[in-house]
């Protein structure tokens, strides 16, 4: 929600959707800053970085040129600016994982090749800079209905991101001295094609500075019937909003704070404060300062402080932790008076205190195992089960086969009247045993089964297992089905055969 | 910005096909645990639906029916009556070409308050589908093409004109589609490469095969596994005799289970003399398609009656289906293809009553 599908256009290609932005100090060694920018929402478990985008971050040194109701911040030139470029995959095998490599340009104009998912990261020979690029459990803590303003359950829970990490030396990079504040943004810009004439570069597709610029501030539901302004505004170029769109995105900032400040039926902020509250997040970069703390707690604090008419007096930024929608709507409802709290602080995992800083993927899958020992031989009961479309399961009141081998289909309709079709996968009758994929019929996701008959002793041992993708709370009815289904299927094999002795 | 000529998005960088599926996997599968997690979250449903579209369009998976009734048979469960979930239930009963149904959503989504855009945006399709009301699905095309510019427009305007036999007119939307895209995922170009190749392969009434192979060829190289493309290309290569080609096309795409690429292959396999497995890959054909009738009868009935009307040699099903298809949705396109089978199939009867409404479309 942050910054995640916040437009028409950013659906259109997910792996350019950013969805946040991360400037803080690294927990590993206080010298150095790290900078991170997630893409793909909601991308699974084997999302893979588009390789037609140039994914930044650009920095400008920042100042504080207004406090209080005139309160600005003014960035300068020139910037400082990371980006990553991707491959096409690359296969060492029919059936191995594919590979995608990476490469990240920084401001000097030093690259540095990377590999996408290696956990160590690339680091530059003088160890100044080092990235990592892939899944990542995404660390968004979405706790709200915003639209109703109602706490409820984190809506990003178990979801994954793709996560570009850039850690440097903050001194040699950023050079502290002729100042510490600096603003930041990260953008996805399709490639210029090759021949292309000068000029022509390709429009922008995404961009993000402060979290929910576009979802919660130009996209305010409780405005009513407005036009929908985040592909315009994604569609501006950081640090320079056209001159003559300003007044269009000020006054949707200005209407949207003021239906914020009155939601609790409360008013909150002067006029005047309002106004300069607008026009502060216009300028949409995220400021952060290299000098001071940058904590969980200390997200728009510059921010903050300034508008309220003090010097601030922590770095700002952002940490992996930060619970940054509520920070924010604490700060637009009702100025701190009183935090606002969803449904929970905490996101699916908590950041970690090593590199690259963000959790692991959620790649958790569910399992559910029987078997049955019998006194059978495992040849003879595999001539029973081992039949893709055997019809030997008494909750199964009509099987159907399609097709030959693997890849052939079997429609059941169980006997309360259900219908699962499930496709097999692989075949090796010199284990007995098969696999087969649910297409549909079990709620659950990536359902895989195997049904497998092993010698034991002068009998055999039936194991059928399955895993699927959880579905948190739906987990439990979905082992339920399937424990049931095997269960009682292995049952009728035990009154067939006889237990195992 | 200048274009030099011949320069469309088909040649713009756009994410490589490999990595655009895997990430359409991903994402699809990922949606669907979220919503079975909850079901009562209608734009979770909204997502998974898009999904399964974009995966029955671009991958060939015509599973992905069978996942999206699925889907709508948990929003009953869950009574999740929300105007939204209304629409994705119309959304579903249009991508199993339900079109009556579908309208009756449309109707009970209006009045729970679903966005009337949206209503709308449905309502033309189904009306574009069935035939219905052409002109003034027209004079909205056209208004709409012109106010947004964005591919999917001229994509629908092209494709109406297509059916409108105006080929020319139809050229010349789906490139504008092409020069209008800005963004770049692969699926939306590969469609418009693909429509123009079906353009001039099949629906323009004197064919430009070579016009045509150029078109395919230009969607499978943005979107390699792209199934459609790869049977209509593989057809085309097929008649040429270039049946190696052909066959090299087809075979990575049988796994997906669409009896149509089982049907193709047979017929390939037959024509290089390859009897057993033609044989066999004809019998999947024809299981595979019996079965997707049985499950999804509107949605497969014009591919039915084709196969059947071919290679599956059997004209009674295949008239049976095509009538089917024609009552469902009583395009220009579906007359013929009744009218046809009837001609082919000694029905004089039915053959002169559909020319006559063919006619009169």
């Amino acid at each position: 929600m942050s910054d995640h599908i916040d437009g028409p256009r950013q659906i259109g290609d997910p792996s350019a959707d950013l969805t946040d932005l991360f400037a803080f100090t690294s927990p590993e060694n206080p010298s150095r800053t790290v900078l991170a920018a997630n893409v793909f929402p909601t991308c699974g478990r084997d999302a893979m970085f588009s390789n037609a985008i140039t994914h930044s971050i650009v920095v400008r040194r920042a100042k504080v040129s207004g406090m209080g109701d005139a309160t600005k911040f003014e960035t300068s030139d020139p910037e400082v600016r990371f980006s990553v470029r991707f491959d096409a995959l690359e296969r060492n095998g029919a059936n191995q994982r594919p590979i995608q490599r990476g490469t990240c340009t920084f401001p000097d104009g030093q690259t540095l090749p990377l590999v996408v998912n290696d956990e160590r990261g690339a680091s530059t020979p003088d160890g100044t800079f080092r990235v990592f690029a892939g899944l990542r459990s995404d660390p968004f803590i979405l706790a709200w209905i915003v639209s109703a303003m109602k706490p409820f359950q984190n809506l990003l829970l178990h979801d994954n991101v793709l996560c570009i990490v850039i850690e440097f030396d903050t001194r040699r990079v950023l050079d502290p001295d002729r100042g510490s504040l600096f603003g930041v943004i990260a953008e996805t810009v399709p490639l210029t094609r090759l021949g292309e004439f000068v000029g022509s570069q390709p429009p922008r597709i995404d961009w993000v500075g402060r979290p929910e610029q576009t979802n919660v501030r130009l996209n305010c539901p409780f405005l009513g019937d407005v036009d929908d302004l985040r592909d315009l505004w994604n569609q501006q170029t950081p640090f320079a909003i056209a001159d003559e769109l300003r007044p269009l995105f000020l006054q949707r900032l200005r209407d949207s704070l003021a239906a914020y400040d009155m939601h609790d039926g409360r008013q909150d902020w002067t006029p005047a404060g309002l106004a300069a509250n607008a026009n502060m997040f216009l300028d949409d970069y995220m400021l952060f300062d290299v000098t001071k703390p940058i904590t969980d707690g200390s997200h728009l604090e510059i921010e903050k402080s300034t508008l309220n008419g003090k010097a601030y007096e922590t770095g700002g930024g952002r940490t992996v932790d930060a619970d940054v929608i509520d920070v924010l709507l604490t700060w637009i409802v009702n100025r701190d008076r009183e935090p606002l709290r969803g449904g929970t602080t905490k996101a699916t995992k908590p950041g970690t205190k090593t590199f690259p800083y963000f959790a692991t993927p959620n790649l958790e899958l569910q399992q559910v195992a029987e078997s049955i020992d019998l006194d059978a031989t495992a040849d003879k009961v595999w001539e029973l089960i081992g039949q893709f479309g055997g019809d030997w399961h008494p909750l199964i009141a009509n099987i159907k086969l399609i097709g030959n081998g693997v890849g052939q289909l079997r429609v059941i309709e169980t006997v309360d009247g259900k219908q699962i079709i499930e496709r097999l996968d692989a075949v090796d009758n010199s284990t007995r045993s098969y696999r087969y994929m649910n297409i549909s019929g079990i709620p659950a996701s990536d359902y895989t089964g195997t049904l497998e008959v092993k010698p034991n002793g002068a009998g055999s041992t039936v194991e059928w297992r399955a895993q699927y993708l959880g579905n948190g709370q739906g987990d439990l009815i979905v082992r339920t089905i399937v424990s049931t289904l095997f269960k009682t299927g292995l049952g009728s094999l035990k009154s067939r055969f006889g237990a195992g002795k | 910005m200048i274009l030099a000529p011949e320069r469309d998005s088909a040649d713009r960088p756009i994410t490589d096909g490999e990595i655009a599926i895997i990430n359409l996997e991903s994402a699809r599968k990922r949606s669907w645990c979220r919503f079975l997690e909850d079901p009562t979250r209608d734009e979770v449903a909204g997502t998974v639906v898009e999904h399964e579209q974009l995966t029955l369009q671009f991958v060939g998976d015509v599973f992905a029916l069978d996942r999206v009734e699925l889907l709508a048979a948990q929003l009953v469960r869950a009574e999740v009556t929300s105007a939204r979930a209304t629409l994705i239930r119309a959304q579903i009963a249009s991508m199993a070409h339900r079109f009556s149904e579908t309208r009756q959503y449309l109707t009970q989504a209006e009045i729970g308050g679903a966005p009337i855009a949206d209503v709308d945006r449905l309502r033309l399709n189904v009306d574009q589908a069935c035939g219905s009301n052409l002109n003034n699905v027209l004079d909205a095309r056209r208004r709409i093409a012109n106010e947004n510019h964005g591919l999917e427009d001229f994509v629908a305007l092209g494709s109406l004109l297509a059916d409108l036999q105006d080929f020319a007119a139809a050229d010349r939307a789906y490139k504008e589609a092409l020069l209008a895209y800005q963004d770049v995922w692969p699926f939306p170009v590969a469609g418009v490469c693909f429509q123009l190749g079906m353009l001039w392969g099949e629906l323009a009434p004197e064919p430009d095969f070579s016009a045509a192979t150029q078109w395919y060829r230009r969607a499978i190289a943005v979107l390699p596994m792209y199934a459609k493309a790869r049977v209509h290309l593989a057809e085309i290569y097929s008649s040429d005799g270039n049946l190696n080609d052909a066959e090299a096309l087809l075979r990575p795409i049988v796994a997906l289970g669409d009896p149509e690429v089982d049907w193709r292959l047979a017929d390939v396999l037959a024509a290089q003399g390859k009897f057993e497995e033609s044989e066999a890959r004809m019998r999947a054909a024809h299981s595979g398609f019996e079965s997707l009738l049985e499950r999804h009868l509107l949605a497969f009935a014009d591919h039915g009656a084709e196969f059947y009307a071919g290679s599956g040699n059997d004209c009674s099903r295949a008239l049976q289906l095509a009538r089917i298809n024609a009552d469902n949705r009583p395009t220009r396109r579906a007359l013929k293809q009744a009218h046809n089978i009837a001609t082919s199939a000694d029905d004089a009867a039915v053959a002169v009553e559909l020319a006559s409404v063919v006619i009169k479309r």
